[in-house]
């Protein structure tokens, strides 16, 4: 069966063998590479990228943990922004629901840097964000979001809301709705039937969005290359720095293994946490 | 009032803010593209003017050029690898499907960045350097992932017998594929291509990576020319991007529903 279909899958799964299985490895053998005089690449052992980079604290403190910290504060905004609108939405429906879906999606369909202008314009020092706060007396001094980790944040937070919210009205679509129901028959306020039922269903949807929100801002290099500022050394923009600008392609190279591992490492101790979650809601309910 | 009621309408509030939020700087953009005054707001008139110059820049024209090329050449390549695919993946059950499966979406796994940067050090090694090649299979492999999704659910609503049918009357494979196979499925074909389009037209990452000197895209071109220079000029030529990509959202929705096309 399979020889028989061999025509029709490897052009694809060459392609991904080649451009993609291949230079994956490439750049790990690359990262225990040296670089000579002139950004010459060396063949060599050596363990010399990864003590530059693990080995001081400076990198450790403001790319690594910094990128670790703002990952987990903007996907955790992201959630809370996300949440009740994926519960309002699915309560929708006819045209209402339609206009929200599609604002939903828009910023998932228009490029990036398209929507960071809007944002440029929104951020500048005398632009709108900061004229209106200090017409609705929020604050009285101009507040730094351009070429600032606020602003970063304020974008991931925008970029990854709509993933979480897609991801979450999948499940609360399937929570029937007579659950919520029989829960308020049998006397439950609307609070304790959400907190009961609802909630626990939505933990899978709320999962698969962390997982992809998580790992686009732990990964994120566009964002603060075009808001972001030399203060804002995310580790993507520092594999950025290196490769294209100081053209220190083996140290590029061991910083993105680094980064694939503390990902999935990150991405590990979720998928425990949320197991042992849902794991203990069950184990409360018998 | 009840706490319930109280419940429904701060969740609705909280809704319309949100949906502020998402919309805000679309709408800003669009303002201030067909604003007279530059970038003072609220606006005071109409003008087209801004939208002539940005149309009528030599390197905005030229950043089109290339995305048009760049978009159109990657979506047809990624359509054609991910067709047979497709099409092998859901017509037969075999031993290790669902691991080749993830194979072939295993772009989808890759940060964009790493993704990029492989392929940069992948050519430079192989002795390639900087050149067109990367930039347009950085594009194809990484909008192929999209097309095997859209392309394997439109295959699940396809009759087999049709083109058993054509086989019986002496159609050959090809004919069989072109007479047959390809009109049946020809909306999840165009949406397949729009989105890997729109993709690839809207992509950043890669772009900036592996594009060689002449041979920029509109959207790195705008990201150099707001990082110098900020004017309405780039405000209209943002505005046209955000229309386009409205119409390819209209396109996908009518065609294959927005939602199915973009779960991730």
């Amino acid at each position: 069966m399979i020889r028989r279909l061999t025509p029709s899958l490897s052009p694809g799964l060459l392609a991904i063998f080649i451009f993609v299985a291949l230079p994956m490895l490439w750049v790990v053998r690359t990262s225990f590479n040296d670089l000579a005089q002139g950004s010459f690449i060396v063949e060599t052992f050596t363990l010399d990228n990864y003590t530059r980079f693990l080995g001081d604290p400076w990198y450790l403190v403001n790319t690594l943990w910094f990128t670790v910290r703002i990952a987990i504060l903007s996907t955790a905004v992201s959630v809370i922004c996300a949440y009740p609108v994926a519960l309002y939405i699915a309560r929708t429906t006819g045209v209402q629901r339609n206009i929200l879906m599609a604002l939903i999606m828009a910023p998932l369909l228009i490029g990036l840097v398209t929507l960071v202008y809007g944002w440029i314009v929104i951020f500048r020092g005398g632009g709108l964000l900061n004229s209106l706060m200090i017409a609705l007396n929020v604050y009285d001094e101009p507040v730094r979001y351009m070429w600032d980790i606020k602003g970063v944040v304020i974008l991931l937070v925008y970029i990854g809301m709509p993933y979480i919210v897609l991801s979450l009205m999948d499940s609360i679509e399937r929570i029937s709705p007579y659950l919520v129901e029989a829960a308020r028959n049998v006397g439950a306020s609307p609070w304790t039937a959400f907190w009961k039922i609802v909630f626990p269903l939505t933990m899978p949807g709320l999962y698969a969005g962390l997982v992809i929100v998580f790992s686009l801002n732990f990964a994120a290099f566009a964002v603060p290359l075009m808001i972001g500022d030399s203060n804002t050394q995310m580790i993507g923009l520092v594999i950025y720095r290196e490769a294209l600008l100081n053209n220190d392609l083996p140290f590029a190279s061991a910083l993105s293994v680094i980064m694939v591992s503390v990902n999935a490492l990150i991405l590990v101790g979720m998928a425990v946490l949320f197991g042992r979650l849902i794991l203990n809601r069950l184990e409360a309910k018998r | 009032m009840t706490r319930l009621d109280f419940g429904a309408v701060a969740l609705r509030l909280f809704t319309l803010l949100m949906m502020i939020f998402l919309i805000f700087p679309i709408l800003v953009t669009l303002v201030v593209a067909v604003n007279p005054r530059e970038f003072i707001l609220p606006p005071s008139g109409f003008t087209l003017d801004w939208f002539k110059a940005a149309w009528s820049s030599q390197t905005f024209l030229r950043g089109m050029g290339v995305s048009l090329v760049l978009g159109v050449v990657s979506a047809t390549l990624a359509n054609a690898l991910a067709l047979p695919a497709a099409m092998a993946m859901v017509r037969h059950d075999f031993r290790g499907k669902a691991a080749l499966n993830l194979i072939l979406m295993s772009p989808l796994l890759i940060p964009t960045t790493i993704f990029s940067l492989a392929l940069y050090i992948w050519f430079v090694r192989i002795g390639y350097g900087a050149g067109l090649l990367p930039l347009f299979v950085g594009h194809t492999v990484h909008v192929m992932p999209y097309a095997m999704r859209i392309l394997t659910a439109s295959l699940h609503n396809f009759d087999p017998s049709y083109e058993e049918a054509a086989r019986n009357v002496g159609a050959g494979r090809v004919r069989t594929l072109f007479s047959v196979t390809l009109p049946v499925i020809r909306t999840g074909l165009i949406s397949s291509f729009a989105l890997c389009f729109i993709l690839s037209w809207n992509d950043f990452p890669i772009s900036v990576f592996l594009a060689p000197p002449g041979w920029t895209p509109l959207p790195v071109e705008l990201y150099s020319y707001i990082k110098f220079q900020y004017d309405a000029v780039a405000a209209a030529l943002a505005a046209s991007l955000i229309l386009l990509s409205v119409v390819a959202m209209v396109i996908l929705d009518q065609l294959a529903g927005l939602r199915r096309v973009l779960r991730s």
